[in-house]
C-alpha cells in the first residue's frame, strides 16, 4: 500500500498544503500519521480529495461535501437527509451536464463555421458587431 | 402529407447558397402543398441548430430530423422528400 506525504499530495492535486490541512481540520479527511506526527495520505485519501475537488468545481459547499462524503463512506447506512442531498446533487450534476452538452455543441458549431469560412471567422466578427 | 424542411446556413458559408438553391429547386418541383422550407441562420437561431444536432453548415433537416450535413445532390434531396411523403411528386 502506498502512502504519500503532504507535499507530494499538494503537488499531485494542485491544492496547497494549507488547504489540505484545512480539509483535515473540517473532518473532510482523516489522515494517518507516523509516530513522529508526519501525515501519510493513502490512495483512499487521494480518491477522497479528488471527490472533494470535483464537488467544489460544481460549487458544492464544504458543508454539503462533508455530507456527501458521509454517504460515500457508508451508502447503506447514510441518514435520510444525506441521501436526499445526494439525490439533489445528482440531479444538479445531470442538469449541468445537459447544459454543458448544449454549450459543447454550440462551440463545435462555431469552430466549424470558422473553419469553413473563406473569409476568416465570421462568427467572431458577428459577435463583435453585437457587443 | 406535407414535409417541412429547414436548411441551416451561416454568413460567409461558401456552400450554403448551393444547398439553398438545390433545396429551392426540389421544393418547387413538389409544390408548396407538399414541401415547405425555410432557411435558418445558425447565428440567429443557434438553439434550433443545436437541438437538431447541426454541427456545421450547410445542413438540412426534414420534419425536425437532421438528414444532410453538407450539400446533398438534388437526387438525394428529392428521394429524402419522397420517402417522407410516401409518394412521388406530381
Amino acid at each position: 500500500m502506498s502512502f504519500y506525504r503532504i507535499g507530494e499530495v499538494a503537488r499531485s492535486t494542485g491544492l496547497s498544503v494549507d488547504t489540505l490541512r484545512y480539509y483535515e481540520k473540517l473532518g473532510l479527511l482523516r489522515v494517518e500519521r507516523t509516530a513522529g506526527g508526519v501525515r501519510l495520505y493513502s490512495e483512499r485519501d487521494l480518491s477522497r480529495i479528488g471527490f472533494i475537488q470535483r464537488a467544489k468545481a460544481m460549487n458544492f459547499s464544504l458543508e454539503e461535501i462533508a455530507q456527501l462524503l458521509e454517504m460515500r463512506d457508508d451508502p447503506q447506512h447514510a441518514r435520510e437527509q444525506v441521501r436526499e442531498l445526494t439525490l439533489q446533487k445528482l440531479r444538479s450534476v445531470e442538469t449541468q451536464l445537459e447544459q454543458l452538452e448544449t454549450l459543447r455543441r454550440e462551440l463545435t458549431l462555431l469552430v466549424n463555421l470558422c473553419r469553413g469560412s473563406e473569409e476568416g471567422c465570421p462568427i467572431i466578427d458577428h459577435m463583435d458587431e453585437e457587443a | 402529407m406535407k414535409v417541412e424542411i429547414e436548411v441551416f446556413s451561416a454568413p460567409a458559408c461558401g456552400k450554403c447558397s448551393q444547398a439553398r438553391e438545390r433545396l429551392r429547386a426540389v421544393a418547387e418541383a413538389f409544390g408548396t402543398d407538399q414541401v415547405q422550407w425555410r432557411e435558418v441562420d445558425v447565428l440567429d437561431d443557434m438553439e434550433r441548430a443545436v437541438e437538431l444536432g447541426v454541427l456545421s453548415t450547410p445542413a438540412i433537416a426534414i420534419n425536425g430530423e437532421l438528414v444532410f450535413t453538407g450539400t446533398p445532390s438534388e437526387k438525394a434531396l428529392r428521394e429524402a422528400v419522397e420517402n417522407r411523403l410516401k409518394r412521388p411528386p406530381s
